[in-house]
Order: structure tokens, then C-alpha cells, then sequence
């Protein structure tokens, strides 16, 4: 802590207007099982602080690894030459920070079995078992299982009197297992995403069972036959499917950095431009999108952002339309908003925090209503379950996405398996054609833990959900 | 550093009990200024440095990493490894470090490169800005500089030091719906100029105009270097002969095959001085020429130790990438055909069907029209879905090649019949 206080006295001794200093340490256990060969058993620590620094309406930030009294200081002094640069460019009058107060305050996320206190041995053997479960099928060629365990500690100080300690944790186990014939191959997976709990999710879940189904249906999907030409059909979507369409479509194109054109080089920009706030037709009535910091099990939820602002919970998009953004104190005023709802978040302490997609998912349907009815209530549709190839355009309008499994609805029945199938869709028309959501005893998240974005890439966390849902009139077809 | 970095490895070796161990040091200096709408967003600066340990017990393995440098994190690194290699299950494709290879000296990276300042970065941005205020335009951006210092050593007395440095700059400019951009990276900062970056920039903005709707179905395309390097990279993803040997490519049975277009070559080089080459690999294996297509036949595919030793086979691994250019220029190749497309860069490309090789994307950056030999107008952008060995063989004419990354040299390709399957409203 000594250090935290020694930075933000040297930035507002040196002139600042405003300072930070993020003191994190980040822990990453990962285990890479492929066909019972342990290919990688790591663990990963990488610690530091960052400094940011405010002046003149510009940003300056350094890093370093070096914790002393010499080194924070010159850190300071490195961030303070960075901003005065940055003035030489800044925007217009410069940037302003939306208004903030100070909050002394902790948070830890929930967590009842530490997995990092959960033995190496225990999980391997878990691990090694899916992947002999697995591979016990003639066909299963490849077996793959990642297990990623995650910790981050910070210590966040600004010069506005906030003193946050924050520790949060994660767990992401993924398996998969690819059938090969003499013609083709296919993979299903296990890929709910990473969840912010303890060792106890992984033990409330039953892999082994999940193994076979995995292993089964990739068997099933190799043997299957693809669809033709493409043509406008129904589409239901499972919530783990959804949350990666939502991601692409939804998530980035509502935050607002994107908006403005800061990621205009790379990532892109938006086509849901402020103007469109509160008129914009971006889905059906039934579409609700939540942003939802507060969410629990939420990858996003950690108390506050890396801005110091309060983790919040507020509608994207309500009965279709858009309303809001995801927002960081340096965007927000820049189209009138006072405050931010708190999206700024940086990887590792050597990261600039940047405008980052919130916990995010579409509300359940109101109308009981479960997956099986929804399919019995379908005459002829594609049923899509996991994630597969996804691609989107930079202004976040056109878009393809696959799938992991694929079944052919005819009748109110799943009829039968397919395999490479994609459907191409863009906004505003595919979330208008949602005509029906499944209610909220269906609600699943998924959490994605490898979100790219920004020069120098960082990788973001955040989760979604939602019921599965049915589209209608969506481009739908076989790959090549 | 080089010695510095000896001093960290000692101390290490001397609390390393594993029968066996691959220590690796990396060090970082970067700095970065970014920049959006015609002024700068972040301005980052700071050294970095990993230090990875990978131990064994007979064939039980761990890998620790930590980025402090202190006595005590160093022990502390070498016990988490060995502390996992012993709760660890044993590795049936277990292969030992790498013994002593005889290294070419590293290459000292540029003093223009690594003696360059903050000033200097946003003194050429200020030009960028400018131009783009000029033109009424926006411009968005980053300058990277990047310092790198690696070092490594095995228990089976492999010991490597290699050291590299580049600078990039890459920009977008736009304005209304035309919207373009132009990126380099290089070695030496020297050979850098934000001149004539700024006039390739304006070349291309000004070759735009306000798109039209473009029409979905199989036409010619010019794909510029960018495009070309933006897609072709991504064959090295499932390029690895264990994955074809297993049945999950498309290159299954096809070393010494004419699997790609008899015009298509790509290879590796250590000999051409202007294309940055690491002395070793990360596998601790010394870099050499590999060819790995020629003239559509493929003749390597990437190979890790454990399966080339299965195989008894050398290991290999992209470390640059050439592939052969020709000598049509772009206004040679808009009249060989009646017409057709031509793409400044794609985007978002992700594999389709890993099997077949196919692949999608989008095109970005401007997409241009042309017909009897001349362009004729901008067209909105275009998904495509194709299979990347396909494209290959519809070759029709390559440009020389240039270079837009140190480690990277492709050329302009005419392709025939790409397939375009969707729009964009932009």
C-alpha cells in the first residue's frame, strides 16, 4: 500500500489532474491434456503496477515490474512525460472525466473451494479420465481438455480517495473430442465458458457424463450429412450459442469507444451511433438485453472497473430498442453523459484499461416456455448447439456463425443430425426476428475468457446468457 | 542483458534438483502511442520481462512462469515447477530438452530503432493528423516501438541469446464511407519514412470513392499484399503433419503431392539478410531454409519435436514466411481479365470446416471495381467463403513480392472465380 500512496503523491506533486495506480498480480494455472499426453502444466504469475495519469485532457500511462520507491517514482515520472505528449494531440479541448466520488471498499468473488488450493493430482486424474472416456470410442481420433484457472489480486488507488482491494477468480474447463472417418472429421466440444466461482462448480457438474455425449454426438456429426444451398429457414439457438452471437453483435457494437471511432484502426467501429439511442429498432419486442456488472458467476463482476466506478447493472436494449451503452469515465462525457457505467478493464497491469463489453444477456421470455416446447412448436427449423466459425464485419452489421451441433427440426421433432451448417445474418434483422424466448428456468450463461481487443491486444473477460430462442426468415445453408 | 540474463539462469540451474529443465528468459521494451479522430487515446510505456521454467522427473513435466527477477521468486519459480512436475502424471510423449547446437551470432538490432524517442513517434503523428485535418478525414492509428532479448538454456546444454527490435506504424483514415488503411512494420527505424507512408495513405483514399452495392457470385480479385498476408498466414494454423497424419486436415497423404497450385510457393530463409530471422526456434532448434510448398507441391508441413522424432524426422516451424511473387503489375493483371475486384485487405478470417480448408472473412480497407483494363468505382465490402489450397490452383498472375512485416514477404495475386457469398451495407 505504501507504494500505491507514494504514486499518486509524486502524479499530483508533478501536476496532475487526475491519477491511478493498479498494483496486480495475476495468477494462471493451465493444463493441457491431448490424447492423454500432458502437453502443458503451467503456472504463470505475472505481477506489477500501472500508472495513469490525467492532464490537460490527455492520458499517460507506464508500467513496471519493479516495486521500490525509485522505481514507482520514475513509473510516475514516465507516465507524467507520456501525458504531457499526448496533450500535443489531444481532442479538441481535450477529454474530460465523468464525475466520480472515492470509495474505500473490497470484493472477492464467491468462492467456497479455492482451485487453486485444489491438487494438481486431483485434477489431472479428473482430466485424464474425461480423455480415456473419450478416446474409448474407436472413432474419438483426438482428445483434447484445457483447464484454465485464473486469480487476480489488485490494489487500486486514485487520486479522487479511492482504496480498492479486489481479488476475483475464474475457472474455464473445455474438453473435446474430433471423430475421424475415412471422408471427413468433426469435433463437438464441451464449452460452457469460464465461470467465477470455486473448485465446487467443476465438482457440480457431471463430466464424465458429458464426456459420452461429447464423444457420441462427435460420431453422430461425422457420420451426418450437411445441408445445400442456403435458403430463409427457422433457427433455434441453445444460450451458449447465443452468447457468442450477442458477443459479436451486441457487445461491441454498444461500447462506446467503439462508437466514438477509437478502434477504428483495428477492431472497428460501431453502426449503433448515438443518434440511434432510444429509437433504433435493433430487435424484436421481445429482445431485452441486460449489461449486468452485478451478475453473479459474472467474469465482469469485480466490484468496480479499472476507473474506480462501481460495478452496475442497467438495459442495453429494452423491448427492442437500443437505449444505452457500455461506458468508461474518459467516453462518457463525450456524448453528454455525467457518469460512467463502469466498463473500463485492463488485463494485466501492464494493460491500459480500455472500454470493455459488460456481463451481457438477453432476458428470458416472460411466457412459460421450455426448449422442448419451443421445438414442438416448430415445423421446420435448425436447431444450433455450442459455438463454432464466427466472423463479423468492423462496423459490427454482417455476420456468419456456425455451431458445434446441429440437429433438423421437422414436425415439432429433431429428425435427424447435420454438420456444417452456417447461417449469415446482419443487424438490425436477425435479433428482430426473435419471436420467442424460452423462460428463465432455462437461463444459462456462458463466460468468455479470450475476448480480443485493442493495438496492443488484450484479452478481456465478461459472460452471457440467455434461454434458447427461435429466430425466423434467417439465411441458413451448408459450408462448401 | 545477455549477461544479466546468464546471471538469472545460474542461480536457477543451481536450485533446479529436475532431471531435466528448458529455462527461457524473455525481455520486453516497448513503447506505444495510439492514436483515434485525429488525436492521441493512450500513450504507453515499460519494460517487461518472463522468465519460464520447464522441469521434468524422469517424464513427469511442470512449467512455472513469473516476471520478477528477485532471489527469492526465482527460488520460488523453481520449486512451483518442480513441485508440479512431481504431482504431475507422466507424459507418454515426453521428449528430453535440446542438447548444443553451433548458432549463428544474432543480428544487433538497429540503433534508429532502439534509440528511438517518444518525441519523434508523436512528431510523425502530428504529420498524420495534419494530412488528415487536410482532408477533412479522420485518422486512427498506432506507432509501436518493440525491444526483444531472449534467452535460453537447456539441462541438456543448449544455450541461445538472440535479440531483435521493429517499429510499425499503421493508420486509417475516414471519411463519410470511404475508409481505407496502410500498415508497416520493420526493423530499422531508418528505412522508415512517414512521407511516403502519408502519400500511400492518400493513394488509396483518393482511388475511393462513396462505395456501391457490390453483387454476391464468383468474380476475379486482386488481392493486395496486405490481403494476401492478412489470409495466407492463417494456413500455418492446421499446416502440421501430425494433424494431416491424423485425418483432420485436408493435407492428409499429400507431402510430395501437388496439393496447391503449381504457381504458389512459400518458404522459409535464413539467407536473405533484409528479412528478420531468429536465430533459433523456441523448441531450441537452430533456424535453416525450409521449403514448404513448391510450385504447388507440398514438401514440409510444421513438425513438433515429439512427432518428428516419432516420424524420425527433422522438426520444423514457420519462423518467416516468403511466398514467391512474379512480375505483373497491378494494371497488367486488370487486363488479363474482362473484370473483377480489387481488395486492399480482409478481415476476420476464420476457418470454416477445418477438413476441407476452408475458410471465411471480409474484405476492408476499400474494395475496388474494375473493368477493360481500368477501375471504375468503389464497392461496398463483400463476405467470401473459399478453400485456401483451391484459391491456389485459380492463380493467375502473382506481383512482385514486398515486404510489410520484417518476418513476412508475399505479392499481389489475381485469383479467379472468388467467391463472394454476402454484402455489407458499407
Amino acid at each position: 500500500m505504501k507504494y500505491l500512496e507514494l504514486a499518486l503523491e509524486k502524479a499530483l506533486s508533478l501536476g496532475a489532474e487526475y491519477a491511478d495506480i493498479r498494483i496486480q498480480r495475476t495468477q494462471r494455472e493451465l493444463i493441457y491434456l491431448r490424447n492423454l499426453s500432458m502437453k502443458n502444466t503451467s503456472m504463470q504469475e505475472v505481477y506489477g503496477y500501472g500508472i495513469r495519469i490525467f492532464k490537460n485532457g490527455a492520458w499517460g500511462f507506464a508500467h513496471s515490474n519493479e516495486f521500490s520507491e525509485d522505481s514507482v517514482i520514475k513509473t510516475v515520472k514516465r507516465a507524467f512525460g507520456l501525458a504531457e505528449q499526448s496533450g500535443r494531440l489531444k481532442h479538441a479541448d481535450g477529454l474530460k472525466l465523468a464525475h466520480e466520488r472515492g470509495y474505500i471498499d473490497s470484493y472477492q468473488t464467491p468462492c467456497y473451494i479455492d482451485p487453486f488450493s485444489v491438487s494438481l493430482s486431483e485434477k489431472v486424474e479428473l482430466m485424464l479420465e474425461i480423455n480415456k472416456t473419450m478416446l474409448g470410442y474407436n472413432e474419438i481420433k483426438q482428445a483434447m481438455f484445457v483447464l484454465e484457472t485464473s486469480k487476480n489480486e489488485k490494489l487500486f488507488g486514485s487520486t479522487l480517495g479511492t482504496r480498492l482491494d479486489i481479488s476475483t477468480v475464474y475457472i474455464d474447463p473445455t474438453f473435446q473430442a474430433t471423430a475421424v472417418t475415412a471422408k471427413d472429421s468433426q469435433s463437438r466440444s464441451f464449452r460452457e465458458g469460464g465461470v467465477a466461482s470455486g473448485w465446487e462448480y467443476i465438482d457440480n457438474l457431471d463430466l464424465e457424463e458429458k464426456a459420452e455425449k461429447v464423444a457420441e454426438e462427435a460420431i453422430m456429426k461425422v457420420k451426418a450429412d450437411s445441408l445445400g444451398s442456403e435458403e430463409r429457414r427457422t433457427l433455434i439457438l441453445d444460450p451458449i450459442h447465443m452468447s457468442l452471437t450477442m458477443h459479436e453483435s451486441v457487445g461491441h457494437p454498444t461500447e462506446l469507444d467503439r462508437v466514438l471511432g477509437w478502434e477504428a484502426d483495428f477492431a472497428g467501429i460501431s453502426f449503433a451511433t448515438p443518434e440511434k439511442l432510444g429509437n433504433y429498432r435493433y430487435g424484436s419486442n421481445l429482445v431485452n438485453f441486460v449489461a449486468d456488472n452485478t451478475l453473479e458467476g459474472g467474469l465482469a463482476t469485480a466490484g468496480y472497473d479499472d476507473d474506480g466506478v462501481p460495478n452496475q447493472k442497467w438495459y442495453l436494449i429494452k423491448e427492442g430498442i437500443l437505449q444505452e451503452y457500455g461506458t468508461t469515465r474518459d467516453t462518457a462525457p463525450l456524448i453528454g453523459l455525467e457518469m460512467s457505467r463502469g466498463c473500463n478493464r485492463a488485463t494485466h497491469y501492464f494493460d491500459f484499461p480500455i472500454n470493455r463489453i459488460p456481463n451481457l444477456y438477453l432476458e428470458p421470455g416472460e411466457k412459460e416456455l421450455s426448449p422442448n416446447d419451443l421445438i414442438a412448436d416448430t415445423e421446420d427449423a435448425i436447431y444450433i448447439e455450442g459455438q463454432g466459425t464466427f466472423s463479423i464485419d468492423q462496423h459490427r452489421v454482417n455476420f456468419q456463425f456456425g455451431g458445434d451441433m446441429f440437429w433438423e427440426i421437422k414436425n415439432g421433432k429433431k429428425i435427424r443430425p447435420l454438420k456444417k451448417i452456417i447461417y449469415k445474418s446482419n443487424n438490425p434483422e436477425f435479433w428482430n426476428s426473435v419471436d420467442a424466448i424460452c423462460d428463465e428456468r432455462f437461463f444459462r450463461t456462458f463466460g468468455v475468457t479470450n475476448c480480443g481487443k485493442g493495438q496492443p491486444g488484450q484479452r478481456g473477460i465478461m459472460t452471457h446468457g440467455g434461454a434458447t430462442a427461435r429466430f425466423r426468415n434467417i439465411r441458413v445453408g451448408g459450408s462448401q | 542483458m545477455k549477461e544479466e540474463m546468464k546471471k538469472t539462469a545460474e542461480l536457477i540451474q543451481k536450485q533446479c534438483q529436475a532431471d531435466d529443465f528448458t529455462l527461457q528468459i524473455y525481455r520486453t521494451d516497448d513503447l506505444r502511442t495510439r492514436f483515434a479522430q485525429n488525436a492521441v487515446t493512450q500513450h504507453i510505456n515499460g519494460a517487461n520481462i518472463t522468465i519460464r521454467l520447464d522441469v521434468s522427473f524422469d517424464n513427469k513435466t511442470g512449467t512455472a512462469s513469473t516476471n520478477q527477477t528477485d532471489d527469492d521468486s526465482l527460488k520460488n519459480l523453481v520449486k512451483k515447477a518442480e513441485n508440479i512436475a512431481r504431482l504431475n502424471k507422466p507424459d507418454p510423449e515426453f521428449v528430453p530438452s535440446e542438447n548444443a547446437h553451433e548458432l549463428r551470432e544474432p543480428i544487433n538490432p538497429h540503433r534508429a530503432t532502439t534509440e528511438l524517442q517518444v518525441e519523434k513517434i508523436v512528431d510523425d503523428i502530428v504529420e498524420c493528423i495534419r494530412n488528415a485535418e487536410g482532408r477533412d478525414a479522420r485518422v486512427s492509428g498506432i506507432s509501436e516501438k518493440n525491444v526483444t532479448k531472449y534467452f535460453m538454456q537447456t539441462g541438456n546444454g543448449f544455450e541461445g541469446y538472440d535479440e531483435s527490435a521493429s517499429f510499425s506504424h499503421s493508420m486509417t483514415m475516414k471519411k463519410g464511407g470511404v475508409e481505407t488503411k496502410v500498415y508497416r512494420a520493420l526493423s530499422d527505424y531508418a528505412e522508415f519514412s512517414i512521407d511516403e507512408m502519408i502519400s500511400q495513405l492518400n493513394s488509396q483514399f483518393d482511388s475511393l470513392q462513396e462505395p456501391q452495392p457490390g453483387q454476391i457470385g464468383r468474380i476475379p480479385v486482386i488481392l493486395r499484399p496486405q490481403a494476401v498476408l492478412s489470409w495466407f498466414l492463417y494456413l500455418f494454423w492446421i499446416f502440421r503433419l501430425r494433424e494431416a497424419d491424423e485425418g483432420m486436415t485436408p493435407f492428409t497423404d499429400q507431402i510430395g503431392k501437388e496439393f496447391f497450385g503449381k504457381d504458389f510457393s512459400i518458404h522459409s530463409t535464413i539467407n536473405d539478410p533484409k528479412i528478420e530471422t531468429p536465430v533459433f526456434t523456441p523448441d531450441g532448434l537452430p533456424t535453416e531454409n525450409i521449403d514448404w510448398i513448391v510450385n504447388g507441391v507440398i514438401k514440409k508441413m510444421q513438425v513438433d519435436r515429439y512427432y518428428a522424432r516419432k516420424k524420425e524426422i527433422k522438426p520444423a516451424m514457420l519462423f518467416n514466411m516468403v511466398i514467391d511473387g512474379g512480375d505483373a503489375t497491378e494494371e497488367n493483371m486488370m487486363k488479363q481479365v474482362e473484370r473483377g475486384v480489387i481488395v486492399n485487405n480482409l478481415w476476420y478470417i476464420r476457418p470454416v470446416d477445418t477438413k476441407s480448408g476452408e475458410w471465411t472473412g471480409l474484405t476492408r480497407d476499400g474494395v475496388l471495381y474494375f473493368e477493360n483494363g481500368e477501375i471504375q468505382h468503389s464497392l461496398t465490402n463483400f463476405r467470401w467463403n473459399e478453400v485456401l489450397h483451391d484459391v491456389t490452383k485459380r492463380i493467375l498472375a502473382l506481383g512482385p513480392p514486398v515486404q510489410l512485416r520484417p518476418e513476412i514477404v508475399v505479392p499481389t495475386m489475381l485469383i479467379d472465380d472468388f467467391n463472394f457469398v454476402d454484402v455489407t451495407t458499407f
